[in-house]
């Protein structure tokens, strides 16, 4: 996809690493979407005074997160393990991405990155980014200037 | 003695849906339907089937046993404030659906499913078929 819909070129997702576990091929003939290309896959969002950057993490918990901000650099990364105790000889089918990640995302200046917070619920990581005062959208009012006024003019 | 071999086969067809999806409105992508990926490991008693069900909720679940087919699935609300844009996806959301055909060895009265931080994890208890059966032999 060409044209990233923010301006100033900003790229979250320039410096991408994936260090998955071990990923057996598919045998289903209708194999599952496409494979993903980064893990873990986020989106990312304009909630007005707010960007919200989702990641989905199954099976972790927030403990397991590390998540870390220095200077407009935010990291999160974890390792995902599979249930210990059994054989690899025990499994007929893993599909599910397995072992460490970690991704980096490059904030924008227009982010409060010391309002910055995160929470994880249901397999799905929120970070709530802080849009700064000055990139918050504003509601600009509009007023009658006198000189169009309806009935401006009629007078005198 | 071998214990006998459960059998789970991923479905490669669609289920039948009951009822057919609305039509998107113009201009708005319909809500794809996702595959989630699934591990199956052999334990002790029977099939253990987990599958990444991220942003999945026990309230929306559905697993259901209709004949020897088993199908899961999901219901997605996105937990996103009203009026948020997308501005980057790397992720569909979408209802998560699939389907599993068991084999005769899986108990079917047995089966249980567990929710846990968005991994649906199901066991699939092994029949108990190897009491010994006597065959009358009619003379």
């Amino acid at each position: 996809m060409s044209g990233m819909p923010w301006d100033r070129g900003w790229d979250p997702f320039r410096e991408l690493q994936r260090e998955v576990g071990r990923l057996i091929g598919s045998i289903d003939p209708f194999p599952v979407g496409p494979r993903v290309a980064v893990y873990p896959p986020m989106n990312f969002y304009d909630a007005g005074d707010r960007y919200l950057l989702t990641a989905q993490l199954p099976g972790m918990t927030s403990d397991l997160i590390e998540l870390t901000i220095s200077g407009e650099t935010l990291t999160l990364r974890g390792e995902r393990k599979r249930a210990e105790g059994i054989g690899e000889e025990c499994y007929r089918r893993q599909e599910r991405p397995m072992g460490r990640w970690s991704r980096t995302v490059t904030l924008p200046d227009r982010v409060d990155n010391d309002q910055v917070s995160a929470s994880f619920a249901g397999g799905i990581l929120t970070i709530a980014l802080p849009k700064a005062e000055a990139a918050r959208p504003r509601h600009i009012a509009v007023s009658n200037g006198a000189g169009v006024e309806p009935n401006g003019g009629r007078g005198a | 003695m071998e214990n006998p071999t459960i059998q789970v086969t991923v479905a490669t067809r669609r289920p039948v849906s009951g009822a057919s999806e609305p039509a998107p409105m113009p201009g708005e992508r319909a809500a794809p339907t996702i595959t989630p990926p699934i591990d199956i490991h052999e334990g002790p008693d029977g099939l253990i089937l987990e599958a990444d069900l991220p942003g999945a909720t026990a309230s929306t679940l559905r697993v259901e046993l209709e004949g020897n087919v088993l199908t899961l699935h999901a219901r997605i609300e996105p937990p996103l404030p009203e009026g948020a844009r997308l501005l980057h996806e790397e992720y569909r959301l979408g209802d998560y659906q699939r389907s599993f055909i068991l084999g005769d060895e899986v108990d079917r009265d047995r089966i249980t499913a567990e929710l846990t931080h968005g991994v649906l994890r199901l066991t699939l208890p092994r029949a108990d078929r190897r009491k010994t059966r006597r065959i009358e032999i009619r003379s």
